[in-house]
């Protein structure tokens, strides 16, 4: 089914633009490591913050809260710029196992981290009731995050 | 006497050197940490400037969040510059010759004179605007030459790789 989407994906005329020119492809790339950047520092501050070890002086979810344009901004940014560069070899990501181990971690680091956002801002502005969890759910979330960016290197070698 | 770039041809031509850059797991592995090492770094320091043009956390102190912020870009900084000089190791004598590489190395010259300058000057007063929403216009110039010097060195480092294919 994904793969007809594929195929289909591959036909279209944006495909071709993507496939076709050097410096499209190049320029796209360069505005997904740009939102990485944005997306990856913010999201490494508030992991930081639910453990415990930087931004101690402010509540975690008021920081969680104030720093959501650029996690979640950042988010919609790699997803818009990360799918015109799927689109530049549809098939050819298709294909290509880093990019699925990719997505894997991607889907699971999202959902763990901003269901860890989500949880720990319903506990509001007090200390966290489940401490350990909290800064286990960190620890996981920084080392998924970690993963998603090295196994994305790994597509241009794969 | 030595040239630059006999020196890199030395370079290149040691062991240490030519395992890096013949390694498949190496060299990509290095690469990946080094990127998510600017990552870090770029992505802390963003969040000062920002705040810097008033555009997030506007009602924290200034102060409060360079002195929880910059410690991460530090540490950020210290993998991206171990990582980079393994990585220039690795490339010499080809780097040499790349007109993108020699960009990025000037731009991270002049992104490290910006926070000197800033902290020199503007910043001392930092108690007079700490709290204020709209920060001094020095203060906002150092934080848009901060975010363009680095968009420039992310769009220089990434373009070494296509000048040396």
């Amino acid at each position: 089914m994904f793969l007809i989407f594929c195929h289909w994906l591959a036909r279209t005329g944006i495909s071709h633009i993507m496939r076709d020119s050097t410096y499209d492809f190049a320029i796209v790339e360069v505005g997904h490591l740009l939102a990485l950047a944005i997306f990856g520092g913010a999201v490494l501050l508030v992991d930081l913050r639910f453990l415990g070890v930087a931004f101690k002086s402010q509540p975690a979810p008021e920081l969680a809260r104030e720093l959501l344009p650029l996690t979640g901004g950042g988010v919609v940014a790699m997803l818009l710029t990360g799918f015109f560069l799927f689109l530049g070899g549809p098939l050819r990501y298709y294909h290509n196992p880093a990019f699925d181990l990719k997505i894997l971690l991607f889907v699971l680091a999202l959902v763990g981290h901003f269901a860890l956002q989500i949880g720990v801002c319903k506990q509001g502005d007090e200390e966290a009731k489940y401490p350990l969890l909290v800064k286990a759910a960190a620890v996981l979330s920084l080392l998924l995050w970690f993963s998603v960016g090295l196994a994305g290197r790994a597509i241009g070698y794969v | 006497m030595p040239s630059l770039i006999s020196f890199c041809e030395w370079v290149s031509s040691t062991p240490f050197s030519i395992a890096i850059h013949k390694s498949p797991i190496y060299f990509p592995v290095i690469e990946g940490i080094h990127t998510l090492g600017i990552t870090a770094v770029v992505g802390t320091i963003a969040v000062l400037d920002l705040r810097l043009l008033g555009l997030i956390m506007k009602r924290r102190p200034v102060s409060s969040i360079a002195r929880e912020v910059l410690p991460w870009t530090w540490a950020g900084f210290a993998v991206m510059f171990i990582t980079g000089i393994l990585l220039s190791i690795a490339e010499a004598a080809t780097n040499y010759y790349n007109w993108a590489f020699r960009i990025k190395l000037i731009l991270l010259l002049l992104v490290g004179l910006n926070p000197l300058i800033f902290h020199l000057t503007v910043y001392r007063k930092v108690n007079s605007w700490d709290v204020s929403n709209v920060t001094p216009v020095r203060a906002r110039a150092a934080a848009i030459c901060s975010l363009v010097l680095w968009t420039g060195i992310i769009v220089a480092g990434r373009l070494i790789a296509y000048v040396n294919m």
